[in-house]
């Protein structure tokens, strides 16, 4: 009977978190749309489809402090997939890291907010742009947090084309053999890289299994499902092994608009003015 | 050198807890000391340099100094971009211990020489770049250096260079040093290859009655602006040697200053032709082909100055 209420009861609470998380991602993903330049803003699928990994990241897993950006008992981020940096702009907004106005100036003249995330913004720790940097540098971090005995996790976002890269291999090695368990990994694998379908480009399935052979746990979710992402991010910690963890979320290029919903040339394409409003109406 | 610079870090790190060395699988009879004494802070990478300069970057932006340790076409070239992108955008603590200036590599060629280094690191914002005549110098540097914070790539030869200097000097990074001093021009150098013209030096001063003075450059950025201008007005012509493709070295960063200025001399650039060394030889034998050692310096500089 205890037990039974104790299911409930914690059952209650993550519905309760899932739904206040939803509402978080809701707000999230109208900034994004909000804040890009009409004929200016590209990588809006890449941005889209990271939502839900930014929030529960940001809103549920994390240590982070929005007023204290450098704490140093914070957890690291690095979105290594640098160009879904409209994503982490909005959700470090939500966050309170800085005003939300800013968000205004992306993309634009003189403003601060570059395409790509960069270093100057308040709670972004590294500048990406270029693919396969993110994760060695991750492992910086890693290396450092367990050489010093102090319990700060490091979380990395690669795009499923970012595996084309040796240097992530190089690191994928590297962790695995150095058993960095306070280093996550999470692909965003909406399936399309930059000129084609990822299977159709270098296929890497079966993923999941190469990586356990490098020596990591591999975990496989719905990325746009929140109540399945805090379930594995609250397993994380959880492991024996000391291997580092790779989480595979499936993820929809564009989800939640259907202008770019599942649709390749969300990577590139801008919108103009009129078709941004109407986008804002649907949301 | 590479040994009194190990040497030197080593000692850094006896006493700086903060301070990580990075190899990328390389450094045989010169880091097993680090290894041994620090195993928590000496990490071999394996042999994968864009991971080891990427670690490096995170390493550095947690807080902590770094060395990175490997043959410089490996160390510098297989990992330009996390050097621009990781270490110079973040302007990180990271210091590239290049081993195999110029052609020390000798026989194994020209995959590993680095005679294209110096250009593309000069243009790499955030960087600074020292290249020590021996090893007095080196750690001289090395020491003088434990308190920069930004990115600083040392040109490092192999072993058994000459020493140039008889004991350590006041140095100062950034400042040239004055070698040799005379009236009929001025020599700028930089690197083991000093070496050679100090020895031309002495063959000019005998046979041919020329005097120069000889200015070693060991910062090759920021270089010292002040001294080159100084020793330079006034010639009818000035030299710069190096072991170092003519195109973008210590003779271009010259040519940069000279050129700004009202009447400046001539300037000969003595360095590699643009292309691959093609014949096989130690370094020594390849200086002697390529007009780089003390006799054929002396020719050019020689004829250089009677065809004035």
């Amino acid at each position: 009977m205890l037990k039974l209420l104790k299911v409930d009861f914690s059952r209650k609470n993550l519905t309760m978190k899932k739904f206040k998380l939803e509402k978080i991602a809701h707000r999230i993903r109208k900034n994004i749309i909000r804040m890009l330049a009409p004929y200016e803003s590209h990588h809006i699928g890449c941005s889209l489809s990271i939502v839900e990994i930014l929030t529960v990241l940001y809103f549920h897993t994390m240590k982070v402090f929005p007023k204290n950006p450098g704490s140093s008992k914070r957890d690291i981020f690095i979105l290594s997939k640098g160009h879904g940096a409209a994503a982490l702009y909005s959700t470090l907004a939500e966050k309170g890291f800085f005003a939300k106005k800013i968000l205004q100036t992306y993309d634009r003249d003189g403003g601060v907010l570059p395409e790509h995330s960069t270093r100057v913004v308040p709670g972004i720790e590294v500048s990406t742009g270029s693919l396969g940097h993110g994760l060695p540098i991750g492992i910086g971090f890693a290396l450092s947090f367990i050489n010093n005995h102090k319990p700060n996790r490091v979380f990395v976002l690669v795009s499923d084309g970012e595996l084309n890269e040796g240097s992530t291999w190089e690191a994928i090695m590297f962790a695995g053999h150095h058993k960095l368990s306070n280093l996550t990994v999470i692909v965003d694998a909406n399936g399309l890289q930059g000129y084609g379908q990822t299977k159709d480009v270098l296929d890497l399935s079966p993923l999941d299994e190469k990586l356990r052979q490098f020596r990591w746990n591999v975990y496989n979710t719905n990325g746009h499902d929140m109540e399945k992402l805090i379930a594995v991010f609250n397993r994380l910690d959880k492991s024996q092994n000391n291997w580092p963890n790779f989480i595979i979320a499936r993820t929809i290029k564009g989800k939640g608009v259907s202008f770019f919903e599942g649709k390749f040339e969300s990577h590139y394409k801008s919108v103009d003015e009129k078709t941004k409003q109407e986008i804002l109406a649907t949301l | 050198m590479r040994v009194a610079i190990v040497n030197q870090v080593y000692k850094l790190m006896k006493k700086d807890k903060n301070i990580y060395f990075l190899a990328g699988d390389l450094g045989y009879t010169a880091v097993e000391q680090i290894e041994k004494d620090f195993p928590e802070r000496f990490i071999n990478v394996g042999v994968a340099e864009q991971n080891m300069l990427g670690i490096a970057s995170g390493l550095a932006l947690s807080g902590k100094k770094v060395y990175v340790y490997s043959i410089i076409s490996f160390l510098i070239m297989r990992s330009y971009e996390q050097i621009r992108n990781d270490i110079c955008f973040h302007d990180l603590d990271v210091t590239l211990l290049g081993i195999g200036g110029g052609m020390s590599y000798g026989y194994l060629s020209s995959t590993h020489f680095a005679l294209e280094d110096i250009a593309i690191m000069r243009v790499l914002p955030n960087m600074s770049i020292f290249s020590p005549a021996d090893e007095i110098e080196a750690v001289l540097g090395v020491k003088k250096l434990y308190k920069y914070r930004h990115p600083l790539y040392l040109r490092i030869g192999k072993r058994r260079e000459p020493l140039i200097y008889s004991k350590p000097y006041k140095f100062e990074f950034g400042k040239a040093v004055i070698l040799r001093t005379g009236n009929d021009t001025a020599i700028f150098s930089s690197g083991p290859l000093t070496d050679e013209l100090l020895k031309a030096d002495l063959i000019l001063r005998n046979e041919f009655n020329i005097k120069a003075t000889i200015i070693n450059l060991h910062t090759l950025k920021p270089v010292d602006k002040e001294a080159i201008l100084k020793y330079s007005l006034g010639k009818k012509i000035v030299f710069s040697v190096e072991e170092h493709s003519a195109i973008g070295g210590l003779g271009s960063s010259i040519a940069e200053i000279l050129t700004q200025i009202k009447n400046p001399p001539r300037l000969k650039i003595i360095a590699i032709p643009d292309g691959f060394v093609k014949e096989l030889g130690s370094q020594s034998y390849l200086r002697k082909r390529l007009g780089l050692s003390a006799d054929g310096l002396t020719k050019t500089i020689s004829t250089t100055l009677k065809s004035k």
